[in-house]
């Protein structure tokens, strides 16, 4: 999230897209019904289905699934089109000025595509979406906005196509609610009024599920809704501590902090530095990320001690890499495991015979490995692929591990929610018998592994070897803890002060990453936790077990309930809040605000930022050394214009790789152009089929968690939900010949599931391009193995394709077709 | 421990729940109710009903609505802990419901007797009974609010949906908030748990004019004096034709 | 004593101090339900207990009464103009002096009335009490026999002690039917002649 979950109050207008959070985040809608009571904001809902957030929403939308660019793209349009930016923030703040090469080229000229598709590889030549560059080596601008070239512009040329018309055309979306959604959400364009948006899978799991967060940041640039109160872009997250999980680097592609994954290609450090370190001329630009050199060194520092030196390039050399161009994700292991490639597989924490898309495919892949081992607390699907329907235990050789792990109040540690809130959570009773917390398994299996090495050497040793893990024989958590936030290794100054002034003794917690060294001064093994376990006046302080209630602010800012990342700042882009003087957009909502008088507590110096932690402590813009908000981009800029993703510079409307449709009613080009296309006959997919003629979307329900595993066994949530169902409309009904309550078959050209079958009003058919066009729903929860009710259903994900984000690889579970029969 | 002798209530705002049922499972978490077997029936509303397991349900219903193709109202259905409750007064066990200090009708499955006439008295049909016969239902937490805490839905409602306090205040706050009526305000000398609805209180499947039956009130009022009457009579009677009359005298046969 | 008349068999003795004490045992604890009279309910160890008893002591009372039937019924339909005559004097019970009363049978017309009632009453009381016993799931069951039973509870708190005080002391001499099921041949001649005139011993 850009902002926080009790923000939420804050708002004057909540548009609720691609989420459900009065199902799957309850407690969120806490601060979304505050919002309505005591600031009598609007709750906007667009969703394919009335939803439970629906039922509270002023403003209702249905749109059909995988419509979401169309639906925003005609909000941008209508934004443009009537004046309903916020300009002063749009010229100043983002990139709307920047002039994009001559020669790019977008959709509406290239029949869907952006210049430089290169059809064979299915990839664009990103060479045309480049800025023009000035002699100073910065973007050359156009402040009025005027310049056919500036991204404005070519904002404005990309979203003249979506009009009312054809948006209602694609999403189903009548033109009387499209045009109402549009001029409410509009209404907050207006300096002293804050439109936030909260997202979740509804956006991510699709084929261009970046494109659709894309979209919605470029209207809050517009809007300038990004770093103010009351506003961003909000990805209310899944699980409890999936943000914790991203933040440590548990994805393919990305190191702890962010830091990518490097490639084979990069020989060593300096190559990965260099490849890695955005660069500007623009002095007015702060550029964290120039810090990347201090990130990387101090984590190769922290996971190889002593063993990293200046010499062997801090243990660069040890680090996994990935081949160049290897794409490591969900749905590309799975193949390769499907089609043999992998000897053995731990599911650590998960279920993926019934959490991953085309589980078919899934559950045959599992049957050719010769180990799995399944941590969980749980037997599951996954574990017991072997025995399940379908599966002929004799045929398959995989042998299967359990080991029981402990759950999370059975240890303690941190766990990280949406709003980047490292929270920190004490054990309540012993696990269970067998069972063990996560890291004591992990520690035992690498002392072991490294044991071994040592006893009897194998290849590649120096990883091992080398690596420092020191947690004790039991893990002591918080040395991880400590391990995270890293050390000064020695007395480390900052010799831009004259004298040089000592920022940190030798062997004390480092209180920030401002003062992580490139040179193997300092370890941090995430920078972005740097000063989450810090040390002040020699004293150990654990920020994330602080538990104070006071909210100086009165916007909820809570800054001494345990700590966020960045350095607890709750609102990012923060400084984009203010005007060029320093002074809040809007007084009523002073998220931050310059105090040229009072003194600045680390400078010494008069002139100060009050409120929430600064993104970056620069002064205001309108002071000479005063600094852009958006301090992540190399510019310093909102990006409206986005060069950096596969699939475009803005997000354009494809169809999903499973679509009711012959053709796009918007270009040419049907499906997003740079997905994978997976080819094997387990993977088939079908668009326009008489035999899949159903759009479907999966789901969570409050009641379950994921694949249920947890959720199943337990009996007052199995009461409330004990089965399989899937929703549809009354019509959709009637020509099935199916009642409410009755059993029905689902089939995908992947599979097929038994559910009981909801009749309700809450879905109701679209039409499409002048056809009609049905809609169902089900949830994803249920599996195979528990309960043991062959009527309680198998999962949804039987169903689903494999196909994923060209940008993310997360797979498309909201958009596919189906075919409905009564049992 | 802050116990007033203040009555205490549920205020539900329907149009504050999100339906996510924390109140459903807090309820049984509390209480220790073990899971029911059910089935999905075509709707998200499960368990179907109360029970003697299940103290508490939403309510799911879908209602037709102008502005879209439906409305989805969520409704909490509890014991609504009358003032002058129908069940309290038909019980023929001492002791097996009672009202506490804070205005809730609690039981003691010990006292029940199984005899199930509360079920027929309660105008709000909430009254079950457990495989061993005895009665089950929400008792407002009264174990956690002699204690100073909030019943365990009050206390999981994330939206403040279901709120707990001084009764008074809750009407005071609901009549604030811009409700005209409060449903309970008055019925049944008033109920413990009392409902803002904006619309009519039928939408949600509420009984709008909810009452003990007659024959109980009648049973009550004529019939349980006239117990006493009619025994104190009869043998009054008796005495005072032995003192007036005397035994009776036959005559002689002939 | 002389001559003996053996009014009541021993079956009828021991059926009526059966019906007599269950009958006394559920107006008891009848009245500690009506008005939860713990001290009652403490006897029976408790409501559970007393609940237990009540509804045991329901369903003796119940063949009990319907064991009269074989006993009273037929002569409790049989009137005759002697009966109006003895309905017109009140059965000689409301005057001080000794009055002429016509000739009665085994029964006299208050008992007749009286067996009827209480056949009645407890043909109602024994229905609904198994209604609320038995029956669930149905309000409408529980209501009306929760009504019945008190109603008929009524019939019974007033008639059984008055027919106790008719049978003992409002007729010295009486009792002993109940213990012995006997009476001397003269008291039997004076209450009941006609009884006596079909025996052939008047």
């Amino acid at each position: 999230m850009t902002n926080h979950w009790i923000d939420f109050k804050n708002a004057d207008v909540i548009l609720v897209m691609g989420a459900n959070p009065a199902s799957n985040h309850p407690i969120s809608m806490k601060w979304v019904m505050r919002a309505k009571e005591q600031r009598g904001a609007k709750l906007i809902v667009v969703d394919p289905r009335f939803t439970q957030t629906a039922s509270k929403a002023d403003l209702y939308a249905p749109m059909r699934s995988g419509t979401d660019i169309a639906f925003l793209g005609g909000m941008i349009k209508y934004i443009l089109d009537n004046n309903l930016y916020f300009k002063d923030y749009v010229v100043n703040y983002t990139n709307a000025s920047f002039l994009v090469n001559p020669d790019f080229k977008g959709p509406g000229e290239l029949n869907g595509l952006f210049s430089g598709y290169d059809e064979k590889a299915r990839k664009y030549d990103k060479k045309t979406w480049g800025y023009q560059m000035g002699e100073d080596g910065i973007p050359k601008k156009d402040p009025t906005l005027k310049s056919p070239n500036c991204a404005f512009q070519l904002l404005k040329k990309q979203y003249s196509r979506y009009t009312l018309d054809k948006v209602s055309s694609i999403t189903g979306t009548p033109k009387d609610k499209l045009e109402a959604v549009y001029k409410l959400y509009g209404s907050t364009g207006k300096p002293n009024k804050a439109g936030t948006e909260l997202y979740a899978m509804g956006w991510t799991q699709h084929t261009v599920g970046t494109q659709n967060i894309r979209a919605m940041a470029i209207i809050q640039l517009l809007l300038g809704n990004i770093g103010i109160a009351g506003g961003g872009i909000n990805a209310l997250r899944g699980e409890s501590n999936v943000q914790g999980s991203t933040d440590q680097g548990l994805l393919f592609h990305l190191l702890p902090g962010y830091n990518a994954t490097p490639s084979a290609a990069l020989k060593d450090l300096n190559a990965y530095i260099e490849k890695f370190t955005p660069k500007t001329k623009d002095p007015k630009s702060v550029n964290w990320l120039s810090n990347r050199a201090k990130y990387i060194t101090s984590y190769l520092k922290a996971i190889y001690g002593t063993a990293a030196t200046k010499e062997n390039d801090f243990g660069y050399e040890w680090l996994p890499k990935t081949d160049e161009g290897m794409n490591a994700s969900w749905l590309m292991l799975f193949d390769k495991m499907f089609k043999g490639q992998f000897e053995g597989f731990f599911a650590w924490g998960q279920n993926p015979a019934c959490s991953s898309a085309n589980a078919n495919k899934t559950r045959q892949a599992l049957g050719k490995l010769k180990w799995l081992v399944n941590v969980n607390l749980f037997d599951n699907e996954t574990a017991s692929f072997w025995k399940g329907p379908g599966m002929n235990p004799k045929d398959i050789q995989t042998e299967v591990f359990m080991l029981p792990c402990a759950s999370s109040i059975e240890k303690e540690g941190s766990i990280t929610n949406s709003s980047r809130l490292a929270q920190w959570r004490y054990k309540a009773i012993e696990p269970l018998g067998q069972s063990k917390p996560d890291a004591e398994i992990m520690n035992e299996l690498f002392l072991k592994v490294r044991e071994l090495y040592k006893k009897e050497g194998g290849k590649f040793p120096e990883p091992i070897m080398n690596l420092a893990w020191n947690y004790g024989k039991k893990v002591d958590i918080h040395k991880v803890a400590k391990e995270i936030n890293g050390y000064y290794l020695e007395d480390v100054y900052d010799n831009k002060a004259t004298p040089p002034k000592l920022l940190g003794k030798k062997g004390e917690l480092c209180a920030t990453f401002v003062h992580l060294q490139p040179d193997g001064t300092t370890s941090c093994g995430n920078w972005l936790f740097s000063q989450s376990y810090t040390q002040k006046e020699g004293k150990v302080i654990n920020m994330m077990a602080r538990r104070g209630k006071t909210d100086p602010t009165g916007l909820g800012l809570f800054p001494e309930w345990a700590w966020c990342w960045p350095v607890n700042r709750k609102i990012i882009y923060n400084r984009a809040s203010v005007d060029m003087n320093g002074n809040p957009w809007d007084p009523k909502r002073p998220l931050l605000k310059w105090d040229a008088v009072k003194e600045d507590p680390a400078s010494k110096k008069p002139g100060t930022w009050v409120g929430d932690v600064p993104d970056g402590p620069a002064p205001p813009m309108a002071k000479d050394t005063g600094k852009y908000p958006f301090i992540m981009m190399a510019e310093g800029k909102g990006a409206l214009y986005g060069p950096g993703l596969a699939d475009g510079p803005f997000p354009e409307h494809y169809e999903a790789l499973e679509c009711p449709l012959e053709e796009s009613l918007m270009s040419k080009q049907r499906i997003n152009p740079t997905i994978k296309i997976f080819g094997g006959k387990e993977d088939a997919f079908y668009s326009c089929d008489m035999r899949y003629p159903y759009v479907a979307s999966t789901y969570r329900v409050t009641e379950h968690w994921q694949t249920g595993v947890m959720s199943r066994h337990t009996p007052w949530l199995l009461e409330m939900q004990p089965q399989q169902f899937v929703e549809m409309s009354l019509e959709l009904a009637s020509e099935k010949g199916i009642k409410g309550g009755d059993r029905i078959k689902v089939k995908s050209g992947r599979g097929e599931i038994s559910a009981v079958a909801v009749v309700t009003s809450r879905f109701k058919p679209f039409r499409i391009g002048g056809q009609t066009v049905h809609q169902v729903g089900m949830p994803w929860c249920f599996g195979w193995q528990y309960p043991n009710d062959p009527k309680a259903g198998d999962s949804a994900n039987l169903l689903t394709p494999t196909v994923g984000d060209p940008n993310t690889m997360i797979p498309e579970y909201k958009a596919f077709m189906v075919n409905v029969e009564k049992i | 421990m802050a116990t007033t002798t203040k009555r205490k209530a549920l205020l539900i705002s329907s149009e504050l729940c999100i339906g996510c049922r924390g109140c459903q499972t807090a309820c049984k978490n509390w209480n220790q109710l073990p899971g029911q077997k059910t089935t999905n029936t075509g709707t998200m509303q499960n368990p179907p009903d109360i029970s003697a397991t299940t103290y508490n349900i939403i309510r799911f219903s879908e209602v037709p609505s102008q502005a879209n193709a439906v409305r989805w109202l969520f409704v909490s259905r509890m014991c609504m802990h009358c003032d002058d409750a129908g069940c309290m007064k038909i019980c023929s066990a001492p002791g097996a419901l009672y009202k506490t200090e804070q205005g809730a009708v609690a039981f003691n499955k010990d006292k029940c007797t199984g005899c199930k006439l509360c079920v027929a008295a309660c105008p709000f049909d909430v009254p079950r009974y457990d495989a061993q016969n005895k009665i089950g239902k929400c008792d407002l937490c009264s174990g956690r609010i002699a204690e100073g805490l909030s019943p365990a839905c009050a206390k999981t409602c994330p939206t403040g949906a279901i709120k707990f306090g001084d009764r008074a205040d809750l009407i005071a706050s609901a009549k604030k908030s811009g409700y005209g009526k409060v449903y309970g305000e008055t019925d049944l000398g008033g109920l413990g748990a009392i409902y803002a609805f904006r619309d009519a209180p039928r939408i949600y499947g509420m009984n709008e004019s909810p009452a003990i039956p007659e024959s109980v009130i009648f049973w009550h009022n004529v019939l349980k004096p006239l117990a006493i009457i009619g025994l104190g009579g009869v043998v009054a009677g008796a005495l005072i034709h032995y003192a007036a009359i005397g035994p009776h005298k036959d005559e002689e046969v002939k | 004593m002389g001559e003996m008349v053996r009014k009541a068999s021993p079956e009828e003795i021991i059926n009526h101090w059966i019906l007599a004490i269950s009958c006394l045992l559920l107006i008891i604890t009848g009245y500690a339900f009506l008005f939860k009279l713990t001290q009652i309910g403490a006897v029976f160890g408790g409501f559970n207990g007393m609940r237990v008893v009540h509804n045991w002591a329901g369903v003796v009372f119940t063949v009990s009464l319907f064991a009269t039937l074989f006993n009273y019924l037929h002569e409790s339909l049989t009137f005759d103009a002697d009966d109006w005559t003895w309905i017109k004097m009140g059965g000689g019970y409301l005057s001080r002096s000794a009055k002429k009363a016509p000739p009665m049978g085994k029964l006299n017309t208050g008992q007749k009335f009286y067996y009827l009632a209480v056949m009645a009453a407890g043909i109602a009381i024994a229905a609904s009490g198994f209604g609320i016993w038995l029956v669930s799931g149905s309000r409408m069951i529980t209501l009306v026999s929760h009504l019945v039973h008190n109603l008929a509870f009524i019939l019974f708190v007033v008639a059984v002690p008055a027919h106790a005080y008719m049978g003992t002391l409002a007729n010295p001499g009486t009792f002993r039917i109940m213990v012995y099921g006997t009476v001397p041949i003269e008291f039997a001649r004076k209450k009941y002649p006609k009884w006596m005139k079909e025996i052939g011993k008047l």
